[in-house]
């Protein structure tokens, strides 16, 4: 069990943030922003629903500071929010791949900026050859799994954490990845060399 | 050390050894099982690839104005109505509630129910005194009705006598 005794910094940011701190948040959104947004991107794989529902975990961290209360990581409770709303959007079958608009306008009034990502030739070839392989593996994975391998992959987040943030126990994340990656196993077993 | 391909509970370990998490003990205490095992040795391998793919891929950029549209939609919420916010706490809580908890408003909502109709209704036991009232005060109408009949009686069978 996390105890609370061990009060990691992003929890205390965020009692900093419950006492009225905006600083914090600003501290705690530059931590977990990244994260937060390819966890999501990996898991919806369409970059303008990842910012968007990345947004939404943000806005509901910032929404619920008055009650927040240490009782796990910071980070198990921000993957938990951020789980629940992909999870959500994968269900309600929200899967129209739809392409990046320029002009795409927000309902805050402020446009949405797309990065920079001019790639170059090494990456566009890598892109073309593994990318669409792995991404198409992975999301062949029924939800759960695929949250559970996100979370232990790039996250690098416990078993225990994966298990809070799926509301499950840890022997059933331990199973869920073990099924996950053999199906990844067998899909990218050619992939090697 | 059991075997991860064959007995299920220590399965992670052949993970963790992988994403090289495990403790220098327990690395090498599985290197040795490794050794040994020619299936543990083939599925680390295919682990090991896996994992090389899945790193290879890059995740996108963040906007660069993410966090300004992040912080418009935190102004634009606090400026809203206090009764907004709060339906926004309640429809969108930043964890789902378990199924039970979601429950327990509307149980107590029952309950405080069932004790106000309880409380209005007529105890069953009230209703059924009038009842044994009414047994009470009939016994002596019913010896009188009895004595009617001794006194009717000779007079309904004097007829079939005759007869």
């Amino acid at each position: 069990m996390e105890a609370v005794a061990a009060l990691d910094r992003d929890a205390e940011l965020m009692l900093r943030v419950r006492a009225g701190d905006d600083t914090s948040f600003a501290l705690l959104l530059e931590r977990h922003r990244g994260p937060v947004v390819h966890f999501l991107y990996r898991m919806v794989q369409n970059p303008s629903v990842s910012e968007e529902l990345a947004q939404e975990v943000f806005l509901r961290v910032y929404r619920s500071r008055a009650t927040y209360e240490p009782t796990a990581k910071f980070t198990t409770w921000l993957f938990r929010i951020a789980t629940h709303l992909a999870l959500n959007w994968v269900r309600d079958g929200k899967k129209e791949k739809g392409q990046e608009s320029l002009d795409e306008q927000v309902l805050d009034g402020v446009d949405r900026q797309v990065p920079d990502r001019q790639p170059t030739i090494e990456q566009a070839m890598l892109f073309e050859v593994k990318m669409t392989e792995v991404r198409q593996a992975i999301e062949a994975l029924p939800a759960k799994q695929r949250a559970a391998v996100l979370m232990h992959k790039y996250e690098e987040l416990e078993y225990a954490q994966i298990a809070r943030a799926l509301s499950c126990s840890e022997s059933a994340v331990k199973s869920l990845l073990f099924r996950a990656y053999e199906s990844l196993r067998s899909r990218l077993a050619h992939m090697s060399g | 050390m059991n075997c991860p391909t064959k007995r299920n509970e220590n399965a992670e370990i052949l993970l963790d050894y992988c994403a090289q998490t495990l403790s220098p003990e327990m690395t090498a205490e599985f290197e040795i099982h490794l050794e040994q095992c020619a299936d543990c040795a083939r599925l680390a391998a295919a682990q090991k690839e896996v994992f090389g793919a899945l790193e290879a891929w890059t995740p996108v950029p963040v906007s660069p104005n993410f966090d300004a549209r992040l912080y418009a939609r935190i102004a634009k919420e606090q400026a809203a109505p206090a009764w907004q916010l709060w339906l926004s706490r309640i429809f969108h809580p930043p964890v789902p509630y378990p199924l039970w908890k979601s429950a327990i408003p509307l149980v107590a909502a029952c309950a405080v129910l069932a004790a106000g109709l309880a409380v209005r209704m007529p105890d069953a036991a009230t209703v059924a005194q009038p009842q044994l009232h009414a047994e009470k005060v009939d016994i002596e109408q019913v010896e009188q009705t009895l004595e009617d009949f001794d006194i009717l009686t000779p007079a309904v069978q004097t007829p079939t006598g005759s007869m």
